[in-house]
């Protein structure tokens, strides 16, 4: 995946920019309330959005279908999601992860922090609770399921060699 | 039947019917429209033609709540997080701000004689951008996605933060009375407000909960009621009502959020409209035409030290230099903190009322121009540039 920058903005929401290879930019803003400005940047003046269009939640979802979004990107302005006390998270199995290339039980990634994969997604498609036999590809991304420490503990994992 | 009740009533009725006017005016000429509310009040203030009498209990009690809900809507804005958060990545943008911007109110406040402490109330003035009328002029003028719109809502947020700090402080100086009880005002409000804003930031989402319901009618009680009370103990414990009604907004959270700021955004424009006139009633308008010189001049130094601070704070993140300046222009507007501080000293020093009244009209309308065409101001320095380097080379060529 392309490389998004994430920018901050206090009491608005977060901004992410994508430059493309022509030399443009175009950017998204998440607002907290849920809208979403898709902004297409000067070309003299990068940093003057010269185009700025207003899209509620569900417009953005379906521009993003439209541009051909997997999941994974539909969900990178929110890769963590608050229910109650649960958090799903959207985490990308690194290459350097003790884990990568091993199954699912190989991983017993639920014994040893807790939190559960319930789905993995992939190039090639994406599998919804997957079975112990699946393999966590590096590249790939796994949905983590469970309390916060937990999926910290499951990400931490997933993301970093074993030390 | 001619009763006090009635005439409040209609002399109310006229006022919010002039700013209505007001209101639609600015939106015309494309300024934002709180200075001109004070500009209105100024005008109405005591010897001009239709002196408000009757209603200015009300609207002196108005302009309280304007104040205290204009910061309570601001702290909603923010969650503890991201204030943490915000302050370590922007410390020295907001280092620089406040040196800059500081300096030029404290030095003119010194050399025109006032008391330190006032003088410490005038840097107050000119430190402070308004985060209201900025907010405004970003959102008025489509500027949400531009890059350098980060840097400034950064460098706003540090500004208020740092009112957190400032207000007990000045107020605990301002009203402690002897030495010792002056260190005492200040440790306990400075206590305060650090212990309030640590509950909050352990049990903002719990509290948040509490006060959540599913009648909007329920809700708006609550936190009406709350915020005032709450603001209301802040006086009197020399914190400054303003403070306690930030930190109020700060302390919730979550789901109350987005329905707080919808039930709250129309009494908080009409308070804050109230807010406004009061100042501008309370001015002495003969003393405008004494206090005006300095005022410009304070201004223009405020103008200058604005835009280093946003051509600084932009550039450290990689902006480009129409967006540095657009940065720096957007910080140019002051308007409810400027006149919250300068309100503090009104009793200290008569001219202060005046000379904040004056410099804040005219930041707003130089700051509003100044954001509005930054762009054109680069492309017409840019020209003149390349103009003046055409010049300097045709000049070398027609010599040899």
């Amino acid at each position: 995946m392309r490389k998004v920058t994430e920018t901050d903005l206090p009491g608005v929401g977060i901004r992410f920019d994508l430059q493309t290879d022509a030399g443009r930019c175009v950017g998204v803003v998440a607002h907290q309330t849920g809208r979403r400005d898709l902004v297409v940047y000067d070309e003299r003046d990068i940093d003057r959005a010269c185009e700025s269009v207003q899209l509620t939640e569900d417009e953005g979802h379906t521009l993003g279908e439209l541009l051909g979004g997997s999941p994974v990107l539909e969900h990178l302005d929110d890769a963590v999601h608050r229910l109650e006390d649960l958090v799903i998270s959207w985490v990308q199995i690194a290459a350097e992860s003790s884990l990568a290339g091993s199954t699912l039980a190989e991983a017993v990634l639920r014994t040893r922090t807790g939190a559960g994969v319930v789905a993995l997604v992939s190039e090639s498609g994406s599998i919804p609770i997957p079975a112990g036999t699946e393999r966590l590809n590096a590249g790939d991304t796994a949905v983590v399921v469970g309390v916060p420490s937990a999926v910290k503990a499951a990400t931490r994992l997933l993301r970093r060699p074993a030390d | 039947m001619h009763t006090g009740g009635d005439l409040l009533v209609i002399e109310l009725g006229a006022l919010v019917l002039a700013l209505a006017v007001v209101a639609r005016l600015a939106r015309r000429i494309g300024l934002p429209a709180l200075p001109l509310y004070l500009l209105a009040g100024l005008v109405l203030g005591e010897g001009s033609l239709f002196e408000i009498d009757a209603s200015e209990d009300f609207i002196e009690v108005g302009a309280e709540i304007g104040v205290i809900l204009m910061l309570l809507m601001l702290g909603l804005e923010f969650s503890t997080h991201e204030l943490i958060t915000n302050v370590r990545r922007s410390t020295l943008a907001g280092v620089v701000d406040l040196v800059l911007n500081f300096t030029p109110g404290f030095v003119a406040g010194l050399i025109l004689g006032f008391d330190p402490i006032v003088a410490v109330l005038l840097g107050g003035v000119t430190y402070i951008s308004s985060s209201g009328i900025v907010a405004k002029l970003v959102a008025d003028l489509d500027r949400i996605g531009n890059h350098e719109t980060s840097v400034i809502l950064s460098v706003l947020v540090i500004e208020d933060l740092a009112m957190v700090l400032y207000l007990p402080i000045v107020s605990g100086v301002l009203f402690g009375g002897s030495a010792l009880n002056t260190t005492l005002t200040v440790a306990i409000s400075l206590a305060a407000v650090i212990g309030v804003l640590g509950v909050a930031y352990v049990l903002g989402d719990r509290l948040s909960a509490i006060a959540l319901s599913q009648s909007s009618e329920a809700l708006l009680l609550t936190l009406l009621g709350g915020t005032l009370l709450v603001a209301g103990l802040a006086g009197r414990l020399n914190i400054s009502t303003a403070v306690g009604a930030f930190v109020v907004g700060v302390a919730l959270s979550g789901d109350i959020v987005s329905h707080a700021r919808g039930l709250l955004l129309p009494l908080r424009n009409l308070f804050a409209a109230v807010f406004f006139v009061f100042f501008g009633l309370q001015v002495d308008t003969s003393l405008i035409p004494s206090v005006a010189a300095v005022a410009g001049v304070i201004a223009a130094a405020s103008v200058v030290a604005k835009m280093i601070t946003g051509w600084i704070a932009a550039g450290r993140v990689g902006i480009g230099a129409p967006g540095r300046l657009r940065a720096g222009a957007a910080l140019v507007a002051h308007g409810e903190f400027s006149i919250v501080i300068a309100e503090l000293g009104i009793g200290r020093e008569h001219d202060l009322g005046a000379l904040a009244a004056t410099y804040v009209v005219i930041l707003t309308l130089v700051g509003a121009l100044l954001y509005q065409f930054s762009d054109a101001l680069f492309a017409a320095g840019r020209q003149r540039r390349h103009r003046i380097r055409r010049l300097g080379s045709g000049g070398r060529s027609g010599r040899t």
